[in-house]
């Protein structure tokens, strides 16, 4: 009985080890860096868009600074802001351009008026 | 199996001169020497070697009953009784059996009193010791079905319990109570105020809402700003006010469309907090569709992204379901292991996209427009906890049944949740596995309800490989 329980927890030790490491995500490093609007957003002023690669990141516009958080999944970015916001990003050109879906929801190719598009300034976070 | 005090099988049979009756037979390891169900012929004398006594089922369950060694001696309940083989018999090693006849087993009761006494009393003995293993098994079988209290408690509390604690040490931590203790120092204004200052352009009406609400349905000349983006978002629109003559100095009447009214309230004091004087809030947050003139758009279909793994685990159910409408595979205990097993995987791997980001199942909550203010949060901590945890349950075998009712507790929530998001129209994600891109819709009832079927058929044929109060229950039972 002893021997059944301890295979039990060997199956079910695996399985958490599995979801845990699926869960974490996938390597930051090929988009972190520093981005900038490729236009004024509002026709008000740029967005600077950094992405660390420790997973945090800041979103300043107007001298206004908002950090978030942010992971890769699927090749796509993730970025969560502390309300629990949630923006997806498609990166293209290796990482170079970023485009961000505002709405707060996906949507195939990112829809005109909402979409954000970015590009990179500096490698690296 | 033989009475203390009295003389053993061994004793009996090494007295008797059995090498003048049977024929000495050797079997190797592994040989079937009696099959359960054929037709009496010969009773048996272990000589030496090992053999193995035990029942099996139509379906291949064996039940082990008692190893015999050299001296004892089986065969003889089927001469006695005239009936079938009730147990089937195989050697454990190489083994020397003496074979005696049907005709040389009475004649040898006849001759052996002792013999015959001896079988009589072993009989009796097995009568009483199969009374007794009967008692146990039911009592085991009617403790295995037994729901207690305790269960529910037991499961609902270890939830509980870590969602709070986690929540302390968790850095996306959110309050238990959304907006508990905070002074609501927002104005409100009725529909009929409201709709004046629209007619007379005193106002500027603003939609806390997600995007995908407006689009599909606001207040004409409404601006959006989700409260959700407002720390990205406020700049834009603080930049549109100061842009439009006027516009600076009219009253901002924020308005949303959610029971919980985490949207307009947030929002409003989120404006306040940034300087602006004249903020009021709707008062009846759903009243304002039949009053004002409105700019309505079809809602368009969240796009779906790919949920890996857990996608594919979604779809199992729907394939269960089908295997259940087989009447046989239906109350399979096996079906009940594969049910468990892909429920615990489906429910743990729900649990962990959610349990570190408990904002954004907030959010998703606040979505479905089914919950008041005070339990958002509550919940959103609360369920994912209670999915892991029952999960885990169902895995280990530990309170199956009870852990069965309350994820087909969960999958009934989560099909009116559903089935109201899809009447409504509301253009919501799910918020099951994926945080975004995961629609509501028929389908996802669909695979909902093939986990409530799977929770049913656990509920009533699950017995195996199930750690209840009695021990763990494997695939074979010594007794």
């Amino acid at each position: 009985m002893k021997k059944d329980i301890l295979k039990l927890g060997a199956v079910l030790g695996l399985i958490m080890v599995g979801l845990v490491l699926g869960g974490c995500g996938e390597s930051r490093s090929e988009f972190a860096g520093t981005y900038k609007s490729m236009e004024p957003f509002g026709g008000k002023d740029y967005i600077d868009l950094d992405l660390q690669e420790n997973g945090k990141g800041t979103w300043v516009l107007a001298g206004k600074t908002v950090e978030f958080t942010w992971v890769v999944n699927a090749g796509k970015i993730f970025i969560y802001t502390k309300p629990g916001a949630i923006l997806v990003v498609t990166p293209s050109e290796g990482g170079k351009m970023l485009s961000v879906d505002t709405t707060g929801d996906w949507h195939p190719g990112c829809p005109p008026g909402s979409c954000v598009n970015f590009r990179r300034v500096k490698d690296g976070g | 199996m033989e009475a203390t005090g009295k003389p053993s099988g061994a004793e009996i049979t090494a007295g008797l001169k059995l090498c003048q009756l049977g024929q000495e037979v050797g079997v190797p390891t592994g040989a079937r020497i009696v099959s359960q169900g054929e037709a009496p012929e010969f009773f048996y004398v272990i000589q030496s070697g090992r053999v193995r006594v035990f029942r099996e089922t139509a379906d291949r369950i064996q039940t082990d009953l008692t190893e015999l060694g050299a001296g004892a001696y089986f065969g003889e309940v089927a001469l006695v009784t005239g009936q079938l083989r009730s147990a089937s018999v195989e050697a454990l090693e190489a083994t020397t059996l003496i074979k005696v006849s049907k005709e040389e087993f009475d004649r040898l009761l006849d001759q052996n009193p002792q013999l015959a006494r001896h079988i009589i009393q072993q009989l009796a003995s097995w009568l009483v010791a199969g009374d007794q293993r009967l008692e146990t098994e039911v009592v085991h079988q009617v403790k295995l079905r037994q729901l207690s209290w305790f269960d529910y408690v037991l499961m609902l509390g270890l939830s509980l319990v870590l969602s709070l604690v986690v929540n302390i040490y968790n850095d996306n931590r959110i309050p238990l109570i959304h907006g508990w203790g905070d002074k609501n120092v927002i104005p409100e204004i009725g529909l009929d105020q409201a709709l004046q200052m629209y007619q007379k352009n005193q106002a500027i009406f603003v939609d806390a809402r997600k995007s995908a609400f407006f689009s599909q349905q606001h207040i004409k000349g409404a601006s959006n700003l989700p409260t959700i983006l407002f720390d990205l978002m406020f700049p834009m629109f603080q930049f549109t006010l100061t842009q439009t003559e006027g516009d600076k100095d009219k009253t901002l009447v924020v308005y949303g469309g959610t029971f919980s009214r985490r949207m307009d309230l947030d929002l409003a004091r989120l404006l306040k907090h940034k300087g602006l004087e004249h903020v009021v809030v709707l008062k009846d947050y759903s009243g304002w569709p039949k009053v004002f003139p409105l700019r309505e758009k079809a809602a368009a279909t969240p796009g779906s992204l790919d949920l890996g793994l857990a996608g594919l685990l979604e779809w199992l159910p729907v394939s269960i379901f089908l295997l259940i409408l087989i009447p046989p595979i239906r109350r399979s205990p096996y079906l009940s292991v594969v049910c468990r097993v892909l429920l615990a995987a489906i429910f743990i791997s729900f649990a962990l996209s959610k349990i570190m980001r408990p904002a954004v199942f907030a959010l998703n909550v606040v979505d479905y427009n089914l919950t008041p203010a005070w339990g958002v949060n509550l919940w959103s901590l609360a369920l994912p906890w209670a999915e892991l945890v029952v999960g885990l349950f169902l895995l280990l075998g530990i309170r199956t049944r009870a852990a069965a009712t309350l994820i087909g507790a969960m999958n009934v929530i989560f099909i009116v949740g559903l089935v109201n998001a899809i009447l409504h129209n509301m253009p919501i994600n799910c918020g099951c596995v994926g945080e975004v891109g995961e629609p509501v819709n028929w389908w996802k009832v669909m695979k909902n309800t093939g986990m409530l079927v799977m929770c049913i058929q656990i509920f009533l044929y699950d017995r195996f490989m199930v750690l209840d109060r009695g021990g763990f229950i494997l695939r074979d039972r010594k007794i």
